[in-house]
């Protein structure tokens, strides 16, 4: 029978992500918990200022993903000010979010959950990175990647005015419109991004999907979890980064809700647990019953993988191609003529790459639509509403910002709900899941612990750095294991 | 390589050779530091045809791009160690690296790797890499503004980097 352990009250983590595994009487797992700490006062450090500052400000949160914050911040202000952006403001933004599509999903894939398959989850955490993988196959990679990040950082810098924190987003618009010359050069750079985007397909295809361990593991349950996805699609259900509205379906596929992102607060509540800062979004109508799966449980999941099992298709054709052949690979059938979810997590790594292809596609459609050069990005905001919220998809999740103000535009209200928030719940899940099979009856397979938590981290993508605005980290990471008494058990320790 | 400036002095073209980076989240308290060192710097070398300064937000991959092509590259970013008093300025050896804030912190890879792949891949890695680490006290509040040590240690900071940039 298990006992109940009570917790003791938090005490404040020093520049370390932590796990805390309970055991029980048996010695089997009863409890995972895991804490992060909180970076505070966000919402005060807004207060009193300008909401027109909040996209310059908010892209400082996070050196990782300035843009998205940029552009989440740049839609709060429009329906702020109640200004709705002409058609090529728009695209520009769609624009130079794609180019950032394309060198975060690049990233991620080459140096941080990439080398997973690459190199082997058992390979000493010095061999787990780009250069592990460079060794394995080849040096040319290593400097088409660098050429790539290189390029589409060129292709911000042009839209953006800047290459790490674009400062070019005003409410209504944008500040500057792109000329003739500059959309060849994003025309040319987007082709060579589509060519990149599917050779890293094809490597995935190689490397992974072809080596009978390695889709043993993507397919095996370890890291499986049957939650509701959420993502923003357009008007024919395909997903977008930058605009659509945000839709919910459940386990086993069917839609769940669809809604603006105005209204995110009446389909999304905020738990609250005693051990952690860090707040738990879950699908109100459900209702929270817990860290557990399923259509009852309210936990849903924002992922690469999420965006997709949302989706009808892809916007892009060669994109859809990969889609399917995903979706056919886990054996998705169809009901309502659209793939059921797939809910084996590491299967975002795969997603990841779908959506490189989608963004790198997309910039070619963008950089040669005629709209692309008009002069006009501009619409003169002429009143203040008072509340505006704007979102976008993050790389991490569905990124929300929510801006209150008064009639001079003073912010009197400041609520973000980044990425990673909305996975919090589901890489605890994940995290319990991977402990409950690694510790049974007291007994704890120690090797590679450690690296398949981090697995579970790492096919998230998480940006702490945002999610409780925490201190950032890929991570040192403290596991401890305590008995049913409480005693420490183990410790395991990433320096 | 657009990281290194030539500046046309008298007919003579001047190449920077070495690279300040100040490293850190402007908004994040004593977080700040590593950027407001380097601000500061840009104002003591304004006149230097030799020395360039650049603030960065995040660490990785970006760390080696604003390094690459210059011959000495020196680094500052606060530090959490909880072993020095807040405001203590020290040259960080590469075992410690895993303290330095925004550069241990990366979304890609660390600085040791970085420095590695851009060696690997035949960019120009600078040969004298040194990172100055400050102690923070707060780098959890968002503010604009330094806690009292580390707003103190701030001129110590400038000297030690101009005597290290220019001895």
């Amino acid at each position: 029978m298990k006992k109940r352990i009570s917790i003791d009250p938090i005490t404040r983590l020093e520049g370390h992500g932590k796990i805390e595994i309970f055991l029980n009487e048996e010695g089997d797992v009863a409890n995972t918990y895991f804490q992060v700490p909180e970076l505070r006062g966000f919402e005060q450090f807004c207060k009193g200022r300008l909401a027109e500052d909040m996209p310059v400000i908010t892209n400082r949160i996070c050196g990782v993903c300035p843009e998205a914050h940029h552009l989440a911040s740049v839609k709060a202000l429009d329906a702020l000010f109640d200004a709705n952006p002409p058609g090529a403001a728009k695209k520009i933004r769609e624009l130079l979010y794609s180019a950032f599509y394309v060198t975060d999903h690049t990233t991620h894939f080459y140096a941080l959950g990439g080398p997973d398959f690459i190199v082997g989850p058992d390979a000493p955490p010095s061999e787990r990175n780009i250069l592990g993988v460079i060794r394995k196959v080849g040096l040319d990679i290593g400097k088409a990647v660098i050429e790539c990040r290189s390029r589409n950082h060129h292709v911000i810098e042009m839209l953006g005015g800047r290459s790490i924190h674009p400062a070019a987003g005003l409410p209504g618009g944008w500040s500057k419109s792109v000329s003739e010359e500059e959309r060849k050069e994003i025309a040319e750079i987007a082709k060579k991004n589509v060519d990149f985007a599917l050779f890293t397909l094809k490597a995935f295809g190689d490397i992974v999907l072809k080596n009978p361990a390695y889709l043993e593991l993507v397919t095996s349950d370890i890291y499986l979890h049957r939650t509701y996805s959420m993502g923003t699609v357009d008007d024919k259900n395909r997903v977008n980064f930058y605009d659509g509205m945000i839709r919910v379906v459940d386990p086993e596929g069917i839609e769940f809700v669809k809604y603006p992102s105005k209204d995110y607060a009446k389909h999304i509540a905020e738990r609250v647990e005693p051990w952690t800062y860090l707040k738990f979004p879950y699908l109100k109508k459900i209702g929270w019953k817990g860290f557990v799966d399923g259509i009852d449980s309210g936990v849903y999941s924002a992922t690469p993988l999420s965006r997709l099992n949302v989706s009808d298709s892809m916007a892009t054709p060669l994109a859809q191609e990969e889609f399917e052949r995903m979706y056919q690979t886990f054996g998705s059938k169809k009901i309502n003529n659209r793939f059921q979810p797939i809910h084996h997590r590491l299967a975002t790594h795969w997603a990841r790459l779908i959506e490189l292809l989608y963004a790198a596609e997309r910039m070619v459609e963008l950089a040669n639509d005629p709209e692309i050069t008009s002069p006009d990005v501009r619409r003169i905001p002429e009143r203040i509403k008072g509340i505006g919220i704007g979102s976008v998809e993050a790389p991490r999740g569905t990124l929300t910002h929510h801006y209150e103000s008064d009639e001079r535009g003073v912010l009197t209200k400041v609520n973000l709900i980044v990425g990673t928030t909305n996975n919090y719940a589901p890489m605890t899940m994940s995290i319990k899941k991977v402990a409950e099979r690694l510790i049974t009856k007291g007994n704890v397979v120690e090797e590679g612990m450690l690296n398949r938590i981090e697995m579970a981290f790492r096919l998230y993508d998480p940006c702490l750095s945002c999610a409780t605005h925490s201190l950032p980290g890929t991570m040192p990471l403290t596991v401890t294991i305590k008995d049913s008494t409480g005693a420490v058990v183990r410790e395991l320790k990433r320096q | 390589m657009k990281e290194r400036l030539f500046r046309l002095k008298k007919g003579v073209i001047i190449v920077k050779r070495t690279v300040v980076i100040g490293l850190g989240n402007p908004i994040l308290s004593d977080d700040a530091v590593g950027v407001k060192v380097a601000r500061q710097l840009r104002v003591a070398l304004i006149d230097s045809d030799m020395i360039e300064i650049k603030e960065l937000y995040a660490g990785g991959m970006r760390v080696m791009d604003a390094i690459a092509g210059f011959e000495k590259a020196v680094i500052i970013d606060a530090m959490q160690t909880g072993l020095h008093k807040p405001g203590t300025i020290r040259l960080i050896d590469s075992a410690e690296l895993g303290s330095a804030r925004n550069l241990a912190s990366s979304h890609d890879t660390n600085l040791p790797t970085a420095l590695e792949l851009g060696r690997m891949l035949g960019l120009s890695m600078p040969r004298d890499v040194k990172v100055f680490g400050i102690e923070a006290f707060d780098v959890e509040n968002f503010s604009e503004a330094l806690t009292e040590d580390v707003e103190r240690s701030m001129p110590e900071a400038v000297n030690m980097i101009l005597k290290e940039v220019m001895p």
